[in-house]
C-alpha cells in the first residue's frame, strides 16, 4: 500500500530551489535522450544550452527572446496568483499585435516620435480587451475562464490569418500573406548595431519593477493574494471579488499585448501568420518555473528562451528537429510539478500485510 | 450472552502528540458505558482503534477473552463490533432500504423481512423507501443504527450521537439505546455532554490527555464532579447578568427581510425581522444548516440584500459589502477560522490586515503600511493574550483557541457597536472557550452589542440576553433568555412550537 500525505511545513528555500532542481533533472534526461539518439550527450547538451549563447549575437538573440517571455508571464502570475486560469496568453498577444499592427499600417508613410508610443498603447489596449472577454464572461456568467481564454487563442490566429492573407495583405506582396512593412518610427529603436536586442527590453524591466510594486507593496496586490489562497476570506473581507478578476485579466492580456506588439515592432517589422512561436503558451511555463515572482520570472525566461535557441542550434549541427526544443519545455513543466508534489506531499510505503488482502 | 470487551495497554502516538497512552479499560454486556473527554483527549482516537481505522502502536482488543486483530472495518464487523459516527455515511438520493442492502449480505427479500422486525421491536418510524435526503437528522441516524442491528452486534458505538439532534429525538435515542442494552448489546458512548452521560450511562470512563483519569459508577457522580475530572481544574463557571434593555438604544433592525438562494444546497431565508438594543447580546440557536450561514453572511454584507431590510444606527446598510459595513463599526467573526476568517498560510499580520477599516492607514494611499499593520497585530496579541508576539508566524501553527482570539481581537480592537459571531468556540478546550466567553460579556459590560449564532445552546443560555431560534430558515420568536430553557430551545429547533 502506498500512503501519500501532505507535508505540514515547507520551507520557503527549497521551495524556491527546486526549479533548480527541475531545470538539472531536466538536463539529465535530455542527455538520455540524445544518447538514446545516438549522440555524445555531453556533446549534445553542450551545443544545445552553451553554443548558442557563446558570442555576443547569441547573447542578444536570447534576449530577444526572453523579452516577450518575461513580459507574458509576468502579465500571467497576476492571474495564476489570484486563481484565475488565463491560458489564453497567445491570444491576447497576436490581438495586441493585429491591434498595434494595424496602428501601424495605418502610419505606414508617416514618421514621427509619436507612432511607435501610439502603436505601443494600441497594442497593450488590444491585448487587455482581449482578456476582458475570458473575465467578463467568467464573472457574469459563469463560464469558465480555462476553456473560453483557450478557444480565443484560435480565434486570434484566425483573424490574424485572414487580415494578413486579406484585407491587410501588402498590395505590392505578390499576395504572400504578409502586410506592408512598418516605417521606421514604427519599429523599436536597435540598442546595438548589428545584433537585434531592442528596445522592447526596456519595456520589459519597468514592467518587471511594477508588477512587484504593485504585488508586494500595494492594497491591490494584498487582495490578490489573499484571493489566490482563499476566495472565501476575500469574500468576508469584502474585497470586491468581480472587479479583481477582471482587472487581473486586464494586467495579463495587457503584458502579453505589449509583448506581441514588441515583437512585430521589434524583430518582425510587419504582421505575418507567425508571429509568435508559441510564446503564450510557453510564458505559462515560465510563470511557474519562476514561481510567480517577478525576480524569478526573469530567470526562468533566460532559461526558457535559451532552449528556443538550443532547439534551432542544435536542428543546424545535430539535424534533429527543432522540435527538441519543446521537448526540452515539456520536460521542465515535468520535473518542475513533480518535484513540486514531492515538495508539497510524501508518500509513504507500508507493507502489504495478508490479510488486508 | 455475555460480551466481554477489553482494551489493554493501547497506545497510539502521532507525531507531536500522545492519542492513546496506555489505555486499559474493561466492559461488559448489559451496561451502557460512557467514555468522556474533551476534545483532543484521545476518545476518537480509541474510538478508531476499536473500529479497525486506525492500528494502535502497541497494546491488545479482547473480545470475549480472544485476542482479536481489528485491522481494517471489515474485521471489526466480522467480531460483531458495530459503529455509529457521528458523520453519517449514507447515500443521500438512495432509498433507506437501498442504503441498508449495500453492505448488507442478506437477499433483499430476507431483508426486508430483518428490517420490517428491527423496526417494529424498536418501535422506530421510517419508510424504507424514500430517498434518505428527506430523512430528518434523527432518522438518519437511526438508518445507520439500524445498519448495524442487522447484523446482531455484540458491541455497539456511537460516537457523539446527539451533536445533530434535537433535545426530543436525543430523548428517542437514549430509550433505543437503554432497551438495546437489555437486550445484551454493548454500548460504548462516546461524548463531552456531562448531562447525558448522567442520565443515559452506567459507567463512564474520564481520558484525559490521551489517559484515562477515572472510571467510576454514574450514581456516584455529579455534572461538577465530572467537568472537573474531564479538565482537570476547577471551572468557575460563568453566568451572564441579564439586564433590561426596554430603555436602551436600538441599534439594529432586520425587518422583512427575504433571501433566495440559486444553491439549492443553501437555505432560502424568510420573513426575518430581530432589533437589537446597545449593550444586547442575541443568541440565534438551531441546528446546522437551517439558514445560519446565510444569517451570517445577510448580516456580515457577504451577501447583499435591500438597503432598507437592514438598518444599522439609522443608516440603510442592506447593500453594503464587509469592508464597507466596518467602517460603520460593525464586526464580524465567521464560523469557519480556519479558511474564512484567516488564511493559514498567510503571517499573523496580514490576516490582522483584513480587517482594513479606513482609520488604520494599513494601506495608505493604495500602498500596504507593514509598519503599522505589525504594530497594530503587537497590540492584539498582547491584548488578547494569544501565546505568541511573532507577528510573522504564519497562523496555521496557532492553535484553534490562539487563533480565535486573534480573530476576535482583530475584529474587536476596533471598539465596534456591534459583533456577529458564528460558532465563536467550536472545537475549542476549555480554557479557550472560557476566554471567548468571557471576552464576549465583556464587550455587552461596555455597552457593545452582539449577535450569537450558535449551535451550542450552553453557551447560548450562558451569554444571551434573548434567544431566538431559526429553523429552516425562519426565525422563532425572540424570547427573554432567563424564560428559556434548553428544553424549550430543543422543541423549537426540531421545528416544533411553545405558547
Amino acid at each position: 500500500m502506498i500512503k501519500i500525505e501532505k507535508r505540514n511545513d515547507v520551507s520557503q528555500s527549497i521551495y524556491f530551489l527546486t526549479p533548480i532542481l527541475a531545470i538539472f533533472l531536466t538536463l539529465f534526461g535530455g542527455g538520455i535522450i540524445f544518447y538514446i539518439l545516438g549522440f555524445n550527450p555531453i556533446e549534445a547538451l553542450k551545443f544545445f544550452f552553451i553554443t548558442p549563447i557563446s558570442d555576443l549575437y547569441g547573447l542578444s538573440e536570447l534576449l530577444v527572446k526572453a523579452t516577450p517571455l518575461c513580459l507574458i508571464a509576468i502579465g500571467l502570475s497576476f492571474c495564476f496568483k489570484s486563481n484565475n486560469w488565463n491560458i489564453g496568453a497567445e491570444g491576447q498577444l497576436i490581438f495586441g499585435g493585429i491591434v498595434g499592427g494595424g496602428v501601424a499600417l495605418l502610419f505606414y508613410n508617416h514618421d514621427g516620435f509619436y507612432v511607435l508610443p501610439i502603436i505601443i498603447l494600441s497594442g497593450a489596449i488590444g491585448g487587455m480587451l482581449f482578456a476582458m472577454i475570458p473575465a467578463i464572461l467568467k464573472t457574469y456568467f459563469n463560464t469558465n475562464e480555462i476553456l473560453v481564454s483557450l478557444m480565443l487563442v484560435y480565434v486570434a490566429k484566425l483573424l490574424l490569418d485572414y487580415l494578413v492573407v486579406g484585407p491587410w495583405s501588402n498590395p505590392e506582396g505578390f499576395n504572400f500573406p504578409e502586410t506592408r512593412q512598418f516605417s521606421e518610427s514604427a519599429r523599436m529603436p536597435i540598442l546595438f548595431d548589428g545584433l537585434r536586442i531592442h528596445a522592447g527590453i526596456f519595456i520589459t524591466l519597468i514592467t518587471v519593477f511594477l508588477s512587484w510594486l504593485i504585488l508586494y507593496k500595494t492594497y491591490l496586490g494584498f487582495q490578490i493574494k489573499v484571493s489566490g489562497l482563499s476566495l472565501k476570506t476575500a469574500k468576508y473581507a469584502g474585497y470586491k471579488g468581480k472587479t479583481m478578476i477582471i482587472i487581473v485579466f486586464m494586467i495579463s492580456g495587457a503584458c502579453a499585448g505589449l509583448a506581441g506588439v514588441g515583437e512585430i515592432t521589434g524583430p518582425i517589422g510587419q504582421l505575418h501568420r507567425n508571429i509568435s512561436p508559441d510564446y503564450g503558451f510557453t510564458a505559462i511555463i515560465v510563470a511557474f518555473l519562476g514561481r510567480l515572482n517577478p525576480v524569478g520570472i526573469i530567470f526562468a525566461s533566460l532559461i526558457v528562451a535559451l532552449t528556443y535557441l538550443g532547439a534551432e542550434t542544435a536542428q543546424i549541427f545535430l539535424q534533429v528537429p527543432k522540435y527538441t526544443g519543446q521537448v526540452f519545455q515539456g520536460m521542465i513543466l515535468f520535473f518542475l510539478l513533480g518535484s513540486d508534489y514531492l515538495l508539497f506531499f510524501k508518500i509513504k510505503f507500508l507493507g502489504l500485510k495478508k490479510n488486508e488482502l | 450472552m455475555n460480551t466481554k470487551l477489553k482494551v489493554s495497554e493501547i497506545s497510539k502516538i502521532y507525531p507531536g502528540c500522545i492519542a492513546n497512552d496506555k489505555v486499559s479499560l474493561e466492559f461488559g454486556s448489559g451496561k451502557i458505558y460512557a467514555l468522556l473527554g474533551e476534545n483532543g483527549a484521545g476518545k476518537s482516537t480509541l474510538v478508531k482503534i476499536l473500529s479497525g481505522v486506525v492500528k494502535p502502536d502497541s497494546g491488545e482488543v479482547f473480545l470475549n477473552n480472544e485476542s482479536i486483530k481489528l485491522n481494517s472495518p471489515l474485521d471489526a464487523k466480522k467480531n460483531n463490533i458495530g459503529m455509529v459516527f457521528q458523520h453519517f455515511n449514507l447515500f443521500e438520493t438512495l432509498s433507506v432500504f437501498e442504503n441498508l442492502s449495500i453492505d448488507s449480505d442478506n437477499k433483499d427479500e430476507d431483508l426486508r423481512v430483518l428490517v420490517n422486525d428491527i423496526l417494529k421491536k424498536y418501535n422506530f418510524k421510517i419508510d424504507l423507501d424514500i430517498p434518505v435526503l428527506n430523512l430528518s437528522a434523527g432518522q438518519k441516524q437511526k438508518v445507520e443504527i439500524i445498519r448495524c442491528l442487522i447484523r446482531n452486534p455484540k458491541v455497539l458505538i456511537m460516537d457523539e450521537p446527539t451533536s445533530v439532534l434535537t433535545e426530543q429525538e436525543t430523548d428517542d435515542l437514549f430509550i433505543s439505546l437503554k432497551q438495546f442494552s437489555k437486550d445484551g448489546i454493548l454500548i460504548i458512548y462516546i461524548t463531552h455532554k456531562l448531562k447525558e452521560v448522567l442520565s443515559l450511562c452506567d459507567e463512564v470512563a474520564v481520558m484525559r490527555k490521551g489517559k484515562v483519569v477515572s472510571v467510576s459508577n454514574t450514581i456516584n457522580e455529579k455534572i461538577e464532579s465530572l467537568a472537573n475530572k474531564m479538565v482537570g481544574e476547577n471551572l468557575n463557571t460563568i453566568k451572564k447578568k441579564i439586564n433590561n434593555f426596554k430603555d436602551s438604544e436600538e441599534i439594529l433592525k432586520v425587518s422583512n427581510l427575504n433571501f433566495k438562494s440559486d444553491d439549492p444546497y443553501e437555505t432560502n431565508l424568510k420573513d426575518l425581522n430581530l432589533s437589537l438594543k446597545k449593550g444586547e447580546c442575541l443568541g440565534i440557536a438551531g441546528i446546522s444548516g437551517n439558514g445560519q450561514n446565510e444569517l451570517f453572511q445577510i448580516l456580515s454584507g457577504e451577501i447583499i440584500t435591500e438597503g432598507t431590510s437592514i438598518m444599522f444606527r439609522n443608516k440603510e446598510i442592506g447593500k453594503l459589502n464587509p469592508r464597507e459595513r466596518r467602517e460603520y463599526l460593525m464586526a464580524f467573526s465567521p464560523e469557519d477560522r480556519i479558511s474564512q476568517a484567516a488564511v493559514p498560510e498567510l503571517k499573523i499580520y496580514e490576516n490582522v490586515a483584513l480587517n482594513n477599516f479606513k482609520s488604520s492607514n494599513f494601506f495608505e494611499k493604495g500602498l500596504v503600511n507593514e509598519k503599522k499593520i505589525k504594530e497594530h497585530s503587537k497590540k492584539i496579541l498582547s491584548n488578547f493574550s494569544v501565546n505568541t508576539d511573532n507577528v510573522e508566524l504564519k497562523s496555521q501553527f496557532l492553535s484553534g483557541g490562539n487563533l480565535q482570539k486573534l480573530i476576535i481581537g482583530r475584529e474587536l480592537i476596533t471598539s465596534p457597536e456591534l459583533l456577529v459571531c458564528f460558532n465563536p468556540t467550536w472545537g475549542l478546550d476549555v480554557g479557550a472557550i472560557n476566554y471567548i466567553h468571557e471576552t464576549l460579556i465583556q464587550i455587552n459590560e461596555q455597552g457593545k452589542s452582539s449577535i450569537l449564532i450558535s449551535t451550542d445552546n450552553d453557551e447560548l443560555l450562558k451569554l444571551s440576553d434573548r434567544i431566538c431560534v431559526i429553523y429552516k430558515g425562519k426565525l422563532s420568536k425572540i424570547m427573554n433568555a432567563d424564560t428559556v430553557t434548553a428544553e424549550k430551545l430543543g422543541i423549537l429547533m426540531g421545528g416544533g412550537s411553545i405558547d
